[in-house]
């Protein structure tokens, strides 16, 4: 119903400009657009409707409609809602009006489109390259269908350097990254600094792109996708995989068994845990307190264990298939994890007392990293940093998946807005991913693990599914295609949106607070990077040796 | 007094403090492992970590060489000087030749070395960190100089043995010798640059800091003379604030002074493992308010209290 009375809304303002809609449930809509229209639509969606901007896909269609598709998609999380504005722009000098204007947070998805696909944004407020590498050419865009997985562009620059901004006047540049101790990922921010207070910074990321979406529709097929959907990341790779499933299964009107769901349930929550241990203990870290960052740890690491019993690895579980899962979790296991957990709940409980206790870290945490809600609207911020400004959305329950429509569990909330609602929001959470575990150990009940699938998949049919990953919505976007696998699939990681929100949250305090706001979101840069270029770098003609390298870094000049 | 005798009780020290300050990290370092449910390396660790970096390449990446070379030996050396003008044990070595004044002079100087590390190295990071000491240096420094000068005037000499034997207690009243026992306290941990107060290192932030551009035998002259300020400082505070037992007999009274500085690096390890690190502002306010108390006890000395 609610999908239907949106529609009717769209409909009402905009009448002829949507051209077409697809209910396929209550929980998803299609609506296919005029181009002229976008901005309009996008506006009263983001701003009358107050939806919240999830992410916005570009699409080669021209070998099937002769078009290229780009879709803005959007949520309704109080009537749990999932919404697709999509247009098809001509396959020449395809073109469309920005909405950054009007939705800040779409400003990184317009520019991958324009790097990846090719699509001109016109009005985009800052339209500076943000994906491929700094020597590629421009006018190549790798996502389209033209271009071939293991293709390198002929004329690649290698000596092509990212130009930077200019710093603004009075300020000088303290360079955090490529590689710096508390990311242990690359990232480059170029902090404008004035004393000990920065001004300003821009980001340049995407350094370690693996190529993942482009492999998964020219190589891969569609259970093979699962495999590397969960190598995305380190950490919340279940995450990934369990959202390209359900977008797949979304797409083709396919319901796992409940035994499936569970599972699926119970992994994710068992990641949850040990991701929020591992945030508390780095965040401690950071602010300099080794104790209970090496605590923290201690305690994670029973979970670690349950995880490799239950599914043979401490991370990467391989767990999802199209329409179930790969194992069960055996009586024995159960028993043990359920011990873990006890064991779990009574050693958090007195550090997260310690914590919540501790003035030293409050001191260093509180008032720092500041996002209120207007900043979670404008630039989309999600997760428990969404949660520390209160703003109350979480997808297991906005947008229930899996068996979480079958358990109760609190979405914790706090208004700060700072880092220490962070550390707070993440600490309690511990605790409600521990019942939710529980429950499910409870209500599961014997079954199949999979869906005996006898047909193809349906094609050219689109599936969405948001999954709550520790760090926030994991949003995974499907078309379904030939040749057993998709046409079309993009991995929003959280981290995506909440990087976007970094620069605000830094801006006007001092250099040794940078950590920790950047450490707040719990940054994800491998699932940021997972894109669909090569990395040339390694494989290009000039090939640096060691001396040469050494020799480089020694008296820089090469 | 002979004068080879100040000389050769110099390099005694001097040899003792080389020898003793690695065993002292290992025991920082093991008890810290402890605190945190770990292991923790062996307790000899310190030694191979020096004897390892002394081994390895030394790479020049800083923008000045020569500046850093020079800065380099120079804070080791410092340190070294220091070790002749502290009693470790027995009583001050060079006595009849320096005194507290030079003392506060070279303590000065060992926090300069850290700068002109940070600043010949020349990098961001390294100047952030030198900066950062630089204003902690400011704030700090004068709260030994003005432990020191109180014990000057309780006992009316600058004389290093006289100074240097719980003179600030001296007073019939010692109300100032307490009030800086407590700033000493209360600031010790600043003065041996560990957590919460090692904010000119940080390595979450800034990454090592001055230390950033140093590598191989360079490194580990700069770990070796942070592990031998560690003793020096802790050495000082004994001396001044807790001289008890120093008139025993030989053995006795210098097992005494090193079971007290081990319980000092016991305190030390202590709050460093369970505090966060202050971020500068927060820092520089907090020794701001000691830097007053210390002044208030300053001006109580000279009235004889």
């Amino acid at each position: 119903m609610i999908a239907r009375d949106k529609l009717n809304l769209l409909k009402d303002k905009f009448g002829p400009a949507i051209l077409r809609a697809d209910l396929p449930d209550d929980g998803r809509l299609f609506v296919s657009v005029e181009p002229s229209a976008i901005r309009d639509i996008c506006r009263y969606l983001f701003g009358d409707l107050d939806a919240r901007y999830i992410i916005s896909i570009g699409v080669d269609d021209r070998p099937f409609s002769g078009k290229f598709l780009v879709t803005h998609n959007f949520a309704f999380d109080a009537e749990k809602l999932l919404v697709c504005v999509m247009v098809h722009l001509p396959a020449e000098n395809p073109k469309l009006d920005s909405i950054t204007r009007d939705v800040p947070a779409a400003n990184w998805a317009e520019r991958e489109i324009r790097d990846m696909v090719g699509v001109e944004f016109e009005g985009h407020c800052y339209p500076k390259r943000l994906v491929l590498p700094d020597g590629w050419p421009d006018g190549v865009h790798p996502l389209r269908k033209d271009f071939a997985w293991n293709e390198v562009p002929k004329d690649f620059e290698e000596e092509r350097e990212f130009e930077f901004d200019e710093p603004p006047a009075g300020c000088t540049v303290v360079p955090f990254g490529p590689f710096h101790p508390t990311l242990d990922e690359p990232a480059h921010f170029r902090l404008y600094v004035e004393g000990e207070m920065v001004r300003g910074c821009e980001y340049r990321g995407f350094m370690v792109h693996r190529g993942i979406e482009k492999l998964a529709e020219s190589v891969l097929n569609y259970n093979d996708i699962p495999m590397m959907a969960e190598r995305i990341c380190g950490i919340c790779g279940c995450v990934h995989s369990v959202a390209y499933v359900q977008a797949v299964e979304n797409a083709a009107a396919i319901k796992p068994p409940p035994r499936a769901e569970y599972i699926r349930t119970i992994m994710l929550e068992i990641e949850r845990l040990h991701s929020h241990l591992l945030w508390v203990g780095l965040a401690c870290h950071i602010v300099g307190f080794d104790t209970l960052f090496m605590q923290s740890f201690r305690i994670r690491e029973p979970v670690m264990w349950i995880a490799e019993k239950i599914s043979g690895n401490r991370k990467t579980y391989g767990l999802c298939l199209i329409g179930g899962v790969r194992w069960d979790i055996t009586a024995e296991s159960r028993a043990e994890l359920r011990a873990v957990l006890d064991k779990l709940e009574a050693e958090w409980r007195p550090l997260v007392a310690a914590v919540l206790k501790d003035r030293n870290i409050q001191k260093r945490t509180r008032g720092i990293g500041i996002a209120d809600k207007t900043a979670c609207k404008r630039s989309g911020l999600i997760g428990p940093v969404a949660r520390a400004a209160g703003v109350d959305i979480d997808c297991r329950r906005d947008h229930p998946y899996a068996a979480y429509d079958r358990v109760r569990f609190d979405v914790i909330t706090s208004d700060g807005g700072d880092v220490w609602s962070r550390v707070v929001v993440r600490a309690k959470e511990v605790f409600e991913s521990i019942e939710i575990i529980r429950q499910c150990l409870d209500k599961m009940e014997p079954g199949p693990l999979q869906l005996g699938i006898e047909d193809e998949l349906p094609v050219g049919r689109l599936g969405l599914s948001s999954v709550e990953a520790p760090r926030g919505e994991s949003h995974h976007f499907v078309i379904t295609g030939e040749n057993n696998r998709p046409r079309r699939w993009r991995v929003r990681a959280p981290t995506y949106q909440n990087l976007q929100g970094v620069p605000a949250m830094i801006k006007d305090q001092q250099i040794a607070d940078m950590t920790i706001s950047l450490g707040s979101i719990d940054p994800c840069f491998s699932c940021t990077d997972r894109l669909e270029t090569i990395d040339l770098k390694s494989g290009a003609t000039k090939i640096w040796t060691e001396g040469e390298l050494l020799k480089l870094v020694r008296t820089k000049k090469a | 007094m002979k004068p080879l005798l100040p000389i050769l009780g110099g390099i005694a020290n001097v040899l003792l403090l080389l020898l003793v300050a690695p065993f002292f990290q290992g025991v920082l370092r093991t008890v810290t492992a402890r605190i945190q449910s770990r292991k923790g390396p062996p307790i000899w660790q310190a030694y191979f970590d020096l004897l390892k970096l002394l081994g390895k390449e030394d790479i020049e990446s800083g923008e000045t060489p020569l500046m850093q070379r020079f800065a380099v030996y120079l804070s080791l050396a410092t340190v070294l000087t220091l070790a002749c003008l502290v009693p470790m044990g027995f009583p001050v070595p060079m006595n009849g030749v320096a005194d507290a004044i030079l003392l506060i002079y070279v303590l000065t100087l060992s926090g300069v070395c850290t700068l002109l590390a940070g600043f010949a190295a020349g990098s961001t990071y390294s100047l952030v960190g030198a900066s950062r000491e630089m204003l902690t240096m400011i704030a700090l420094e004068p709260l030994f100089a003005v432990a020191v000068v109180i014990g000057a005037v309780h006992t009316g000499s600058f004389r290093l043995d006289t100074v240097l034997n719980g003179s600030v207690y001296a007073a019939g009243v010692p109300v100032s010798g307490i009030l800086m026992l407590g700033v000493m306290l209360l600031s010790f941990q600043a003065f041996v640059q560990r957590a919460p107060f090692d904010i000119s290192e940080a390595e979450t932030e800034i990454m090592e800091g001055p230390l950033m551009e140093y590598s191989g035998p360079k490194l580990a002259l700069l770990k070796y003379a942070q592990m031998a300020k560690l003793i020096i400082y802790s050495a000082l505070f004994v001396a001044l604030f807790a001289p008890w037992g120093s008139g025993l007999p030989f053995f006795l009274g210098w097992l005494v002074f090193w079971a007290k500085v081990c319980l000092l690096v016991l305190l030390v390890t202590l709050v460093a493992a369970t505090h966060a690190r202050f971020r500068i502002d927060q820092a520089l306010r907090y020794f701001a308010g000691l830097l007053g108390v210390a002044l208030f006890a300053l001006v109580l000395a000279g009235y004889g209290y």
